[in-house]
């Protein structure tokens, strides 16, 4: 087990009033790639804001190696940040702006114990200037100014000029949200890479659940300022905590049920076999059956039976919307049923995941209206703007 | 980044106080009972009622409004369209486009002025053939062979200026606009028009609605480029200001600009409280939060879409139009009723009564006009800016305009006054037949000084370059003058041309400048500085000491043993002017023993009129109840004795004039 | 399409050349002619008299450059740490502050400078405070002078707080501007990678707000080099200002247009060439952006 690097204890933070992170207990080991998941206003920028000092929470204590570092400004922190949009300095060419960090004097204690301001040599900045723009692959671009490079190149620079410096940790807030489809591919990759390359601490901030999966090892998933789960990848996509996670960490069915016995859990009447315990006898819980998990068979062997409504050809699979008992579910199936045909389903016990009943209960699930929500998971202009909440305070 | 702490916002402050304080202080003595702007005298509301009967205020206030709105009018539209114009041109044609567009703004004010002066001069010039030629060939429309510089030119000015100023703030609306939108427009079934007033003006309307607000301030603000091409019959309220600061501003100027700047004010906060309201609305908006509009509000907008709503809104619009076009159409009318005499005289040198009582008795409408001296005038006639009748230069300025043929000669049957001129006054050299001029003052330049801050008398020019006097001295603010009396102290004719003579005066007065004796060089300005205490001696003429002796009884005048200057300010009328035969009438009216009488009496000037001069100390004494003081009479009908002491000028040589004016550079260098 | 629209710019261009182009080359023709007096009156004679004449007044211009550059050093020096801190007030602040800025420009300059006359005038209101707290004769004490006034109007000092004044807004707006739309992420960004607050000052800040400076700069500098009038009113005319120069060839007593076109031409050229230079710092910086 790696060693822990970042603390954040019972910080909460409110602007006008407003709670935007609420009891926030967290840390952040050395060596991970750590995301923080969430839709828009849910606080994970702010997160960020505060670890890089940029923002003091209102209460709480932010621990930097086992120190208060709350009242240490940013120019201080050993957490360099890429910005949303990277915030590259327009004025400064690329080179100049990678090695903007290195030419500032720094603080140090001389031998007589003194402090005394020192500056790296020339040659030294140099050399790492060069050693960084090669690990982010942009030799040869020392001297283009920030405009005339494409939006991935630009995310480099930024990626570079933070980790020229050397930090223990990288914050990146929403690094890929300014690129394209197959850039954001790449630097999923890339990123990665570099971190592995580097041997440090990425704090990254995303909505975007697929990156999110791609890349970390730890992912936070988060809503209304509060955590709802920290996990593995696997952890989150397989035992989500509750219907908020289960629902926007991939697509889900959540349909009420109550957990009749360890093992047994009743859906629409009908008894499942589950890996799931540990519940209360007649327990009403929330059921997550992945649309993958769902297989098709003849209306005589179903478990459940119900009425196709809706087929799309995905590829791969075809999505197909079933109708049980007035509610949808959505099911992917590489077998091709046509519209209004009576089906049955069978759901293995792997298959099925019971999770306790959450305020997010009965909100998530259904998939009745499930074109429009298809369309606003994947619609690319819906950035988030949970930056421009957090600095709102301040312009 | 954090807010500013208290000194943060304490410096902020202290530039606003330092911004503001002029401000205050303006609005404040506005409110002063008495004519001062640094003595309080108590609270009164007098200015404001006294602003509705300042014809020059109130003309020049209805000018600036005027040109003010048309100008930003024009430019707001054609800067608005060259701007989509500008935006939709390749680099090669926009870019020397918008280096032209810099230039008015780039330009120092005073060279964009003098530059439209001489344009519209040369325009003019060649106009007058070009009107000619045209009239010989047809009779059908009767063009103009004479134009000069006002109204028209000053709202061509001011488009010109006006103009980058919308485009500056209409071309980022443009940059930032999606260059889909048109196309999207039209391809939703838009005209290129319709796409134009559905899409494109609602997106640029706040740059055009901020770029027409600057305009509109600059054009208020403009003094400069107005002061070069308003020519003389127009002025607008900072010309008239100009003019003032130089002798008196009267309080009624402060009064007229705390009205304006306490209307921009209240206009200023109900948009910022709106815009403030928006704000909240918006954020609110933004957090999804049921948005509560005042019911009020909704039930208005809801109105607002019924046929009935619409007709109203559009009625608004119109309204809004004809209020616009009403009030261009009554400012026009008010400022260019055609003015019947075009009269051009000196600063606060009439009884202001006897126009109106002119006026009333003939009908006649006139249009009164001052500048500050005559080398001014001369300027102003020279430049085309002029567009006088009748005009009231003095002695040496007369023979000169008459030797460049520019006066006409006046018909002295229509001038039955002219009888009464005292015979002294007449055929004088500058005019030796007496077919120019019927002459309206007289008398003497001498020594202004305060007894309180000078010991003894001053008899001698002298004490103007005294050591003893140092700092204390105001010289009088033109070449002639000031080397005239140097030329007096040095024992030499006021009208020599021998350069070493005049040389000896420049280098006394130059002498005593090197050794800081002159405080300033003033004209008109002499008057603040001698009635405030500010400065011990000035030499100004003895009509004015008169006035300034009524706000400040410590001061005297003497016309020094070494002899001065004596002048006449004559009436003349322009070669080719409009109005002939009002200005006889004028003139004569002006001559009537009554007019000079109480021009005496409020100028304080001598009159030539030998019955009014006769007769004044006994008017006066019949106006005020009290025996005039036969030294102050003394002073302004200087005694033959004095008179013979003094000289009168006459025009010198074009190569004396230059070496005037080159030695008087010099000394303020 | 674009092209036709692009037709919207031909009154505009015609108007341009007409009013501001053609006006310029008028008054490069006035500057390069002498009236020469003949039978016929006066004709015009192409001469570089003018030009050469001018060396006359090279103690003018000298003044004015010099007490326009002191005017606008001093407007640089206290309009950017205005600007500066105007810039980290909230967006209610915001709001107001360009309002505040505009506003006294609706009380005629004219008429705000003679405020200042009856303030700094021997028996103004300044002297009389100064008077009445008796630091008059604490100076008089010290010094062992005796004055009863300091001698404040009339002199240079006062030309360049004339310009001061009434300039200020122009060098603290530009810079606001800049300075507001700044990125704040770029601030943050340049803490984040170790400059502490007066390092970011200087490598990001004023870098990015030289656009500012240099049109506040032109926009102080340009009228006060040629400023006539504050030169009048306070300066009591004892020193000419090529203002006052250029304005007495055409208004004043010695009239001469054609000495007045070349003095403004001169002067036009010389803030020209100012203006490029400085440009070259403003521009090469915009072109860096855009490339």
């Amino acid at each position: 087990m790696s060693k822990e690097l970042i603390r954040l204890k019972d910080v909460t933070m409110t602007f006008d009033g407003e709670t935007v992170l609420k009891d926030i207990n967290i840390y952040f080991n050395d060596k991970e790639f750590l995301t923080l998941l969430g839709p828009s206003g849910c606080g994970k920028t702010t997160m960020l804001r505060i670890i890089g000092g940029f923002q003091t929470p209102t209460s709480g204590d932010v621990l930097f190696d086992g120190v208060r570092i709350n009242d240490v400004p940013p120019h201080l922190r050993q957490v360099n940040t890429v910005f949303q949009k990277y915030a590259l300095f327009p004025h400064l060419n690329v080179y100049d702006n990678v090695a903007f960090g290195l030419r500032i004097p720094r603080e140090t204690e001389g031998p007589d114990g003194k402090k005394q301001k020192v500056k790296l040599p020339k040659d030294e900045i140099d050399q790492r200037v060069r050693e960084m723009l090669e690990v982010v692959s942009l030799k040869g671009f020392e001297h283009r100014s920030i405009a005339s490079l494409s939006g991935g190149q630009q995310q480099r620079v930024a990626i570079a000029r933070a980790l020229v410096n050397r930090p223990k940790v990288l914050l990146l807030d929403e690094p890929l949200g300014a690129l394209d489809m197959r850039l954001r591919k790449d630097m999923q990759q890339e990123l990665k890479r570099i971190q592995q390359q580097m041997g440090i601490t990425f704090i990254n901030v995303t909505h975007d659940q697929e990156e999110a999966l791609a890349m970390s090892d730890t992912v936070v998933v988060m809503n209304e300022g509060v955590i709802q789960q920290i996990g593995t990848p696997e952890d989150i996509y397989n035992e989500p905590k509750n219907a908020f996670v289960a629902d926007f960490i991939g697509e889900s069915n959540i349909v009420d049920g109550i957990m009749r016995a360890d093992g047994v859990v009743e859906i629409f009447n009908r008894r499942f076999a589950c890996l799931d315990g540990g519940f209360e006898k007649d327990e009403p819980v929330d059921v997550v059956i992945r649309p993958e998990d769902v297989d098709i068979v003849s209306e005589a062997e179903g478990q459940l039976r119900g009425v196709v409504t809706s087929v799309t050809f995905k590829g791969v699979h075809y999505d197909t919307i079933v109708d049980f008992y007035g509610f949808k579910w959505l099911i992917e199936t590489t077998d091709y049923c046509p519209v209004d045909s009576r089906i049955g389903i069978k759901i293995d016990p792997d298959g099925i995941h019971v999770m306790k009943k959450s305020k997010y209960s009965g909100m998530f699930g259904d998939y009745s209206s499930y074109s429009e929500e298809y369309d606003e998971i994947n619609d690319p202009t819906l950035i988030d703007d949970d930056e421009a909440e957090g600095t709102a305070d301040e312009e | 980044m954090k807010k500013n702490g208290f000194g943060g916002r304490s410096l902020i402050g202290l530039c606003f106080l330092f911004l503001y304080l002029p401000i205050f202080l303006l609005i404040f003595f506005s409110f002063n009972a008495g004519e001062s702007s640094a003595v309080w005298r108590g609270f009164s509301l007098r200015w404001y009622g006294e602003l509705f009967q300042n014809r020059l205020v109130i003309e020049s206030l209805a000018t600036t409004l005027l040109v003010s709105l048309l100008a930003t009018a024009i430019a707001t539209v054609a800067g608005t369209f060259a701007a989509i114009g500008i935006y939709s041109l390749t680099k090669k044609w926009r870019d020397p486009i918008l280096v032209v567009n810099d230039i008015p703004m780039m330009n120092a004010d005073i060279v964009t002025g003098v530059s439209l002066c001489l344009f519209f001069v040369a325009f003019f010039n060649g106009w007058g053939g070009i009107a000619r030629w045209l009239n010989s060939w047809q009779s059908l429309i009767e063009f103009p062979t004479r134009m000069t510089l006002g109204l028209t030119t000053l709202i061509i000015a001011h488009v010109s200026f006006d103009i980058p100023y919308v485009i500056l703030n209409v071309s980022p609306r443009l940059r930032q606009m999606d260059k889909n939108l048109v196309d999207a427009a039209q391809d939703l079934g838009c005209t290129w028009m319709q796409a134009f007033f559905k899409v494109i003006l609602p997106e640029i309307k706040p740059g055009i609605v901020s770029g027409a607000l600057i305009a509109f301030t600059m054009s208020v603000d403009d003094f400069v480029i107005s002061y070069f091409t308003a020519g003389s019959a127009t002025q607008t309220l900072a010309m008239t200001i100009y003019g003032m600061t130089k002798k008196r501003v009267t309080p009624v100027v402060n009064a007229v600009s705390t009205l304006m700047f306490l209307a921009v004010l209240i206009v200023l906060i109900i948009n910022n409280l709106r815009s403030a309201k928006q704000e909240k609305l918006n954020a609110k908006r933004a957090s999804f939060e049921p948005v509560r509009e005042n019911p009020r509000v909704e039930r208005f907008k809801a109105w607002l879409t019924t046929p009935r709503g619409k007709l109203t809104k559009r009625l608004t619009a119109l309204c809004t139009c004809v209020v616009f076009v009403g009030t261009v159409v009554f400012l026009t009318a008010f400022t260019t009723s055609r003015p019947v005499v075009n009269v051009c005289s000196w600063g606060e040198y009439i009884d202001e009564d006897l126009i109106d009582e002119f006026e009333a008795e003939t009908g006649i409408r006139v249009n009164y006009q001052t500048t500050d001296s005559n080398e001014t005038l001369y300027s102003l006639l020279k430049s085309g800016g002029a567009d006088y009748d009748v005009v009231v230069p003095s002695d040496y300025m007369i023979s000169q305009l008459i030797e460049e043929g520019m006066l006409e000669e006046l018909d002295y049957s229509q001038i039955p006054n002219f009888e009464k001129i005292d015979p002294r006054f007449r055929n004088l050299p500058y005019d030796p037949e007496n077919k120019y001029t019927v002459p309206y003052t007289w008398g003497t330049v001498g020594i202004i000084y305060n007894s309180t801050m000078v010991d003894g008398e001053i008899t001698s020019w002298s004490s103007l370059y005294d050591e003893a006097n140092a700092g204390q001295v105001l010289l009088i603010g033109n070449s002639r003058d000031a080397f005239g009396i140097a030329l007096k102290y040095l024992g030499y004719s006021v009208n020599t041309t021998n350069e070493d003579e005049i040389r000896a005066a420049y280098e006394l007065v130059a002498d005593a400048n090197e050794r800081g004796i002159f405080q300033g060089k003033v004209m008109d300005e002499v008057f603040q500085a001698m009635e405030g205490g500010n400065a011990a001696i000035a030499t100004y003429y003895a009509g004015d000491y008169l006035s300034m002796l009524e706000n400040n009884e410590d001061l005297k005048f003497v016309v020094p043993d070494e002899g001065s200057n004596w002048f006449v300010d004559a009436m003349c009328v322009l070669k080719e002017a409009p109005n002939y035969d009002n200005a006889m009438k004028w003139i004569n009216f002006i001559a009537s023993t009554d007019a000079n009488l109480r021009n005496m009496d409020f100028i304080w000037y001598a009159s030539p009129n030998s019955e009014a001069l006769e007769k004044y100390p006994a008017w006066y004494e019949e106006q005020y109840g009290e025996e005039l003081d036969p030294e102050i009479y003394e002073i302004m009908a200087a005694p033959q004795e004095v008179l013979d002491r003094c000289e009168m000028y006459t025009v010198l040589p074009r190569a004396t004039r230059t070496l005037y004016n080159n030695l008087w550079i010099q000394l303020g260098i | 399409m674009r092209n036709k629209r692009s037709l919207f710019a031909v009154p505009y261009v015609i108007w341009m050349a007409l009013f501001v182009v053609i006006p310029i080359i008028i008054m490069l023709v006035y500057s390069l002619t002498v009236p020469v007096e003949t039978a016929q009156g006066d004709v015009l004679h192409g001469s570089l008299e003018n030009f050469t004449g001018m060396t006359l007044y090279a103690g003018v211009f000298g003044r004015s450059f010099w007490l326009a550059l002191v005017a606008t050093v001093i407007c640089l020096f206290i309009g950017y740490p205005v600007a500066y801190l105007m810039s980290r007030e909230g967006p209610g602040f915001q709001r107001v502050a360009m309002a505040l800025i505009m506003l006294p420009m609706w009380m005629n300059f004219l008429l705000r400078t003679y405020a200042w006359m009856s303030i700094l005038e021997n028996n103004g209101l300044l002297n009389q405070l100064f008077a009445k707290l008796g630091i008059i004769s604490l100076y008089n004490r010290l010094t062992g002078s005796d004055i009863d006034h300091f001698q404040m109007i009339r002199t240079s000092g006062a030309v360049v707080l004339g310009m001061v004044y009434n300039y200020l807004p122009f060098m603290i707006l530009p810079i606001y501007t800049v300075l507001v739309k700044l990125d704040n992420r770029l601030i943050e960004a340049a803490a984040d990678l170790g400059a502490n607050s007066a390092t970011v000052f200087r490598r990001v800040t004023l870098p990015l707000s030289l656009s500012g400076i240099v049109s506040g700069v032109t926009m102080v500098f340009v009228p006060s080099v040629s400023t006539f009038a504050i030169s009048r009113l306070l300066g009591g005319g004892k020193e000419t200002m090529l203002g006052d120069l250029i304005e007495n060839q055409f208004l004043g007593g010695a009239y001469n247009p054609h000495l007045g076109a070349a003095i403004s031409m001169v002067m036009m050229v010389i803030v020209l060439i100012c203006m490029v230079v400085m440009n070259h710092f403003g521009d090469g910086e915009e072109e860096a952006m855009m490339l």
